[in-house]
């Protein structure tokens, strides 16, 4: 059997040729759709022509040999070069600020505990969130605020369309092809938010996995945010809470099967804050949710002949309570969004695992 | 026409999205010889249904062959569970190799599930144990994609009608029963 290394690839990738180059007709729109389209290229939006100078411009903002393969993506085995993902964020819009987050989730998609290969090629809809953390959220424009996962944002809108865009392309998650999702999901799309650091009551996301860097970046692979709406807590944060894990209690989503899975819940400012001034900290708030969003085990096996479960959840009797997670740490905690009542619970595609990195170029 | 005008109107290079491949290149194992005698896996993943097809196919292939059902086995730690999205479990890999000539897996009948039994196919195919991965018609392209992706786009793949979870038993061993005489085809060459 062979091992996956930190770059995703499961072989030794050859040293590959520079990227090729292609004639486009004429800078119109609709040139770029037959060009694209053709090719079985793109993501159905107007795109942005990856000339060599729009390119160049782009790599200024990294460090390091543009092409040096930094990720070998699945199920493609596509070499991802600096350059090669310099393209793809052309292709979207970014602004070069941005481009070092695009490189560094891109590392991030590579690690082997995100089996990208299976992300990628699953029914599930299952979309790569990239969370945004630091000082490089002001200095590139970053939408932590208010629609922080709706558009408006060139930043937001660009850096996930860009993934998308180094998905179709390099990774090979085409429809139908890479790509099984049956319905697939509109966070496929793009799918890129900020950590809202300043509304937070507590410390970074990142550095609360010990990642301590001026900027970070997370991925997580699930499906889109679920909706929580409460407009009712006053000083009884049971009332917020509550509705979170009963957005969590879902027999339909792979957490019910797979115990590893993660759940990121994107706690609205509002919803941050009156769950703080009940003194609850990131971990009570797991450990609360952890304890709350359970159903009967005897539910679960009646639902799913194989679960992908931890051991000791295997040993307890149908009647048991079982949680939709085998840890509290597996219940991760931000602060996104603006003004209002609403926090969000995305749930795991099951068989990966979020990552956090430092961005670097 | 002005300048600006005649620029957007020429033809321009510019890069493709798409880059190189890091992929390694696979070959199949030969066919063997004969079949008779030979020792068959049958490597389930756990989806649903696939026990009793691939059982099924197995039995048929030995009735008609003269080969013999050496292990039937989810692809899981020691057997005991199976998980359709990761690859096959380090032991159940290895005891596969030592008790078996040929392997018969699946079910590829999803996203996840086919990309890691193609993978398990290839891994079966690099230490020269012929391996069949099986299929359903609307999952054949995927298939042939990611076998393609891995460094074989020749994969031995067997395809049967879909879809495999959800149909009756007597409906999927007719299936199973009317492929057996490609799965012998794909092992003898």
């Amino acid at each position: 059997m062979t091992q996956t290394d930190e770059r995703g690839a499961d072989q030794v990738a050859e040293v590959p040729e520079a990227p090729a180059m292609i004639e486009l007709a004429d800078l119109s729109p609709e040139a770029m759709y037959e060009l694209f389209e053709a090719h079985g290229w793109g993501d159905g939006l107007p795109l942005v022509p990856a000339t060599p100078a729009r390119v160049d411009a782009m790599l200024a903002e990294a460090t390091g040999d543009p092409d040096e393969v930094i990720a070998t993506l699945q199920p493609r085995f596509g070499a991802a070069t600096r350059r090669v993902v310099a393209i793809n964020a052309v292709l979207a819009g970014c602004p070069p600020a941005v481009f070092p987050v695009v490189v560094s989730a891109v590392r991030a998609l590579a690690r082997p505990q995100v089996n990208l290969r299976g992300v990628n090629a699953t029914t599930h809809p299952s979309a790569p969130l990239v969370i945004v953390h630091g000082e490089i959220v002001k200095r590139a424009g970053f939408n932590a605020g208010v629609g922080a996962f709706g558009p408006g944002n060139r930043a937001n809108a660009t850096v996930g369309r860009a993934i998308r865009l180094v998905m179709l392309h390099v990774a090979g998650a085409r429809p139908g092809f890479g790509d099984a999702a049956s319905q697939g999901q509109p966070s496929k799309y793009t799918y890129c938010v900020a950590e809202n650091t300043d509304e937070s009551p507590w410390e970074s996301y990142a550095l609360s996995r010990k990642v301590d860097a001026p900027s970070a970046v997370t991925v997580h692979c699930g499906e889109n945010p679920h909706n929580v709406h409460d407009d009712e807590a006053d000083g009884d944060p049971a009332l917020i809470l509550d509705k979170i894990a009963s957005a969590m209690t879902s027999l339909g989503m792979n957490n019910a099967c797979i115990s590893q899975g993660e759940f990121f819940i994107g706690l609205g400012p509002e919803h941050a804050a009156s769950l703080a001034l009940g003194r609850l900290t990131r971990e009570d708030i797991a450990s609360y949710l952890f304890d709350r969003a359970r159903l009967p085990a005897g539910e679960f096996r009646r639902h799913f002949e194989e679960r992908a479960w931890a051991n000791w959840m295997h040993a307890v009797s149908d009647d048991h309570l079982l949680p939709m997670t085998a840890t509290p740490d597996n219940i991760r905690i931000f602060v996104v969004g603006g003004p209002g009542k609403h926090s969000s619970v995305i749930p795991s595609w099951g068989m990966t695992r979020s990552v956090t990195i430092p961005v670097t170029g | 026409m002005s300048t600006t005008t005649a620029t957007r109107t020429d033809p321009i290079m510019i890069y493709r999205p798409d880059g190189p491949l890091g992929r390694p290149s696979i070959t199949l194992t030969p066919a063997p010889p004969s079949l008779s005698g030979l020792r068959v896996a049958v490597l389930d993943n756990g989806k649903p249904n696939t026990l009793l097809v691939l059982t099924r196919l197995a039995e048929t292939l030995s009735s008609r062959t003269g080969t013999k059902v050496s292990l039937v086995t989810k692809k899981g730690p020691q057997g005991m569970s199976a998980n359709a999205a990761i690859p096959c479990a380090p032991d159940i890999f290895e005891r596969v190799v030592a008790e078996a000539d040929l392997v018969i897996t699946g079910m590829a009948d999803c996203g996840s599930c086919t990309a890691y039994s193609v993978h398990d196919t290839i891994e079966f195919e690099k230490v020269g144990r012929p391996a069949v991965v099986v299929t359903t018609t609307r999952f054949e392209p995927i298939t042939e994609t990611l076998a393609s992706n891995f460094g074989l786009p020749g994969i031995r793949r067997l395809v049967l009608p879909h879809p495999v979870g959800g149909t009756d038993p007597d409906t999927l061993h007719q299936w199973a029963d009317a492929a057996v005489d490609r799965l012998i085809t794909l092992y003898s060459a």
